[in-house]
């Protein structure tokens, strides 16, 4: 897995964000969502920051984050491969899927490839199974998906990032 | 005031009924079969052809298997259902109903009735298709029918109008009773009484109390949430406004929705914008001295967050552990407050059962589970998709005339999965089964949340066994060392067994560990967390012993049990095989049988896909 860069954090905008929540102690998974908006994951530096703003002690912070599974610490991927490994999926294949992604782009489960274009995510069910094998990336679902389409979709993100880049 | 505001919205959406409408299904199973690209070629053909017409998105009515799925309606005419429509049906769709007045005969499915509108000759009716003639649609009545976005849509098929009706004539007393009567169970799978827990909550002293909507839908293979959320959003506001209303005047609700569900949470949003805006949630509802808020939390990819008192916990900002119980919600709920917490299912079908009386309700399913039950029905079935049925629906029905059979003709039957990682496996001998709570226990599985995954021969049990373990060991918050350890030795167990290296003696050791840990679990992920092993070793015991004795997986799944061969009899020496093999284990010559090398075979199956003879098993 690539070394990875921490972005720096920005004592206002933490403080904003809390503000939205009124600075509620009880709005702290709330609050962690929205700056793991902003930068991608959870910088230890604003976890911190939200800690002393919201006045809970660091232990509790760490632990709130270290509870829910879809928080990280780590920067991750433009891209994540959100690829479904419930039921349904499982029983048409997801497996294969994953195998896949791992193949094509030479990453686990939970890392990024080097170029932090994509991050591999297997998750537990997407609420479509009657089109599985499914995947979802940035919020756009993908049905009935094979090894191929799988790789098809890969490349034609690849070349949407090359585009935008084109045209910057 | 009361009547005027939905007067005002009624009025609105009966206006546009003069022009053609299109619908188009745009729940997450219309946009993962690619109705956005869809929605556009609609829009240029519109352009292109210069109609004037509605375009609706609306959520999803079942036949996931089917999408994307667009419907025509034109003015005083049936509703024509299209299913897997693409690019180039969709010219002959428009040139049927806009040039030439008819429908198009080669791609239409069905026709919706439209009251007081014409049928078109020759095309069945929606209701008597196999799929949809076993179901009765009551919390997924809207559901692909209206627009989710729309409160005027909502409003056009009755919304709002219980709660109208309940705010104007009704006591809290008088609604619980009903809902009482109605004999409605949580559908959240726990099936506790919903008039008992709202009597409860509604006796728990104090001024402050709270509802809570569980749209955590954690289990997986399950989306029933999901489609009623997307699909009809304002039921679940209602539900929960009549709750408040009913638990004593509850002032702030909460939606607990999980974050993979990014289109449900979208239109949740809107459909509070909307009502508030038509005052159905804020200061004195309908004029009324009602007030009453919901706001939406996102959780954060924890399954134990479904579990309500883990759930109470993640609200409020804590680890999501579970607490044991008492003190129940309904007594020491959110902020410490009298709570009561429903599923989504639970809180959709409460408009219904009060703008049509509980007893209404009550008349639909079976003794002891009354009403209606949605189901996703998944796996190796025809059609799958979204169904309600009543409860007491034999299993039989539900998989072989809604759903349609197995996909593969040739593959039979083997075993459904119902309820997810607490559920079990029902056998062939099982299909009569009436599906509702009692029955579904007794057969060894549970109804559950609603999940139904059909699985063929080709399918494997323990594997299947070992894939719920490993969901619910992943899952364990680790409070209890039962759950967390007791789960692990088990799934090493199942690997064990999974990877040829089973021992005499390990089924024995599986059922030791699934009473302990099922009787030392705090809460209903550890309690329930051995039933798929329990269930599939109690129907299945065979299929585990010829993964330890003979070392040999029946349903050719467990890689490591796999030995692929070409049956001389059906190979055709047609060489297909030899060039797929990634690893060069396929050798053919012209003319001869093919043959594989196992010991450097990778069991990737590439062979078997390629052979069109079935001659590789
Ligand atoms: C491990 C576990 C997970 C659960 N997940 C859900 C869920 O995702 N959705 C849900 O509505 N209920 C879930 N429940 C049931 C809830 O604890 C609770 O019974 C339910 O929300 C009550 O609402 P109801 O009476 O309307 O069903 C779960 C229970 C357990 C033990
Ligand atoms: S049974 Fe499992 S999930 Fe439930 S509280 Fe105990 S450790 Fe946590
Ligand atoms: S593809 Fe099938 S029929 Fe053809 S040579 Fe291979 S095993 Fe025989
Ligand atoms: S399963 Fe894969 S590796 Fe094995 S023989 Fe067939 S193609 Fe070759
Ligand atoms: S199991 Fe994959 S979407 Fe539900």
């Amino acid at each position: 897995m690539a070394e990875t860069k921490h972005v720096e954090v920005d004592l206002e905008d933490i403080e904003k964000i809390c503000e939205e929540f009124e600075n509620r102690e009880g709005a702290v998974v709330q609050v962690l969502q929205k700056v793991q908006e902003k930068y991608g994951y959870v910088p230890g530096e604003a976890l911190e920051l939200v800690g002393e703003v919201l006045e809970i002690p660091k232990s509790k912070m760490y632990g709130v984050l270290t509870f829910y599974s879809q928080f990280y610490q780590e920067p991750r991927g433009k891209f994540i491969l959100k690829v479904c490994v419930g039921t349904a999926c499982h029983v048409r294949g997801a497996g294969l899927l994953v195998d896949k992604v791992r193949e094509e782009l030479h990453i686990e489960p939970g890392e990024n490839t080097e170029d932090m274009l994509f991050t591999l995510e297997p998750v537990a069910c997407l609420g479509s199974c009657a089109l599985a094998p499914m995947a979802m990336v940035s919020g756009t679902a993908y049905g009935k998906l094979s090894a191929d389409k799988m790789v098809s979709l890969i490349r034609q993100l690849e070349e949407e990032t090359v585009h935008e880049e084109e045209t910057v | 005031m009361l009547t005027e505001a939905l007067e005002d919205i009624s009025v609105a959406s009966s206006k546009v009924t003069d022009l053609p409408v299109i619908h188009i299904g745009m729940a997450t199973c219309g946009l993962a079969s690619g109705a956005r690209p869809l929605l556009e070629l609609i829009r240029k053909e519109v352009e292109k052809r210069q109609l004037n017409l509605r375009i609706i998105p609306t959520g999803c009515i079942g036949m996931c298997h089917n999408e994307p799925l667009v419907d025509v309606t034109m003015p005083g005419r049936y509703r024509v259902s299209y299913r897997n429509v693409k690019a180039m049906t969709l010219t002959q769709i428009f040139d049927a109903h806009f040039s030439k007045n008819d429908f198009a005969k080669k791609y239409a499915t069905c026709q919706i009735p439209v009251e007081g509108a014409e049928p078109y000759e020759g095309l069945t009716l929606m209701a008597d298709l196999p799929f949809f003639k076993g179901q009765v649609k009551i919390v997924t009545k809207r559901c692909g029918m209206i627009d989710p976005l729309s409160i005027a849509d909502y409003v056009a098929m009755d919304g709002y109008k219980a709660l109208r009706k309940v705010l104007t004539s009704m006591t809290p007393e008088q609604v619980v009773d009903e809902v009482t009567k109605s004999g409605l169970r949580g559908r959240g799978g726990g099936g506790f009484p919903t008039g008992l827990k709202w009597a409860l909550t509604q006796k728990s002293p104090g001024p402050e109390k709270y509802v809570v909507c569980n749209a955590d839908e954690g289990d997986p293979g399950a989306f029933m949430d999901r489609s009623v959320l997307e699909g009809d959003p304002h039921a679940v506001l209602e539900g929960m406004i009549i709750a408040a209303f009913a638990v004593g005047h509850a002032k702030q609700g909460y939606i607990y929705c999980r974050a993979e569900y990014p289109l449900a949470i979208k239109h949740l949003r809107k459909a509070i914008d909307d009502a508030r805006a038509h005052n159905f949630l804020g200061e004195n509802i309908l004029g009324t001295d009602m007030s009453f808020d919901i706001e939406i939390k996102e959780g954060a990819g924890a399954y134990v967050c479904g579990e309500e008192t883990a759930l109470l916990a993640s609200l409020m900002g804590e680890r999501g552990m579970p607490w044991p119980k008492p003190p129940f919600p309904a007594q020491k709920g959110v902020w410490g407050k009298p709570s009561v917490i429903n599923n989504v299912e639970t809180l959709g079908n409460i408009g219904h059962i009060l703008l049509n009386g509980g007893e209404w309700y009550a008349s639909y399913g079976s003794e002891k589970t009354k009403g209606t039950k949605t189901f996703a029905l998944t796996g190796s079935v025809k059609n799958s998709g979204l169904i309600e049925v009543p409860a007491g629906t034999p299993l039989r029905e539900i998989i072989f005339s809604i759903g349609g059979g197995m996909v593969e003709k040739k593959i039979p039957f083997k075993a459904a999965q119902l309820g997810g990682p607490s559920g079990g496996c029902i056998p062939v001998d099982g299909l009569d089964t009436p599906v509702d709570f009692e029955n579904v226990v007794a057969a060894g599985a549970i109804m559950g949340s609603g999940g139904i995954v059909v699985m063929d021969e080709a399918a494997c049990i323990v594997d299947t066994a070992k894939f719920f373990l490993k969901f619910t060991q992943d899952e364990s918050c680790g409070e209890c060392t039962p759950c967390r350890v007791g789960s692990k030795i088990m799934l090493d167990i199942l690997t064990r067994i999974t990877d040829g290296k089973g021992q005499e003696g390990d089924l024995d050791e599986l059922v030791r560990l699934s009473m302990y840990v099922k009787s030392n679990s705090l809460c209903g992920l550890g309690g329930a967390a051995p039933n798929p092993v329990l269930s599939t070793i109690r129907y299945f015991r065979e299929e585990y012993e010829a993964h330890i004795r003979d070392k040999r997986c029946p349903g050719t799944v467990c890689n490591e049990l796999i030995k692929y061969v070409v049956i001389e009899e059906d190979c055709t020496t047609c060489g297909l095989c030899e060039p797929v093999c990634p690893s060069g284990s396929v050798t053919w010559e012209k003319g001869e049988v093919a043959h594989i090398d196992l010991t450097t075979c990778i069991r990737c199956k590439a062979c078997v896909d390629a052979c069109k003879f079935r001659a590789i098993i």
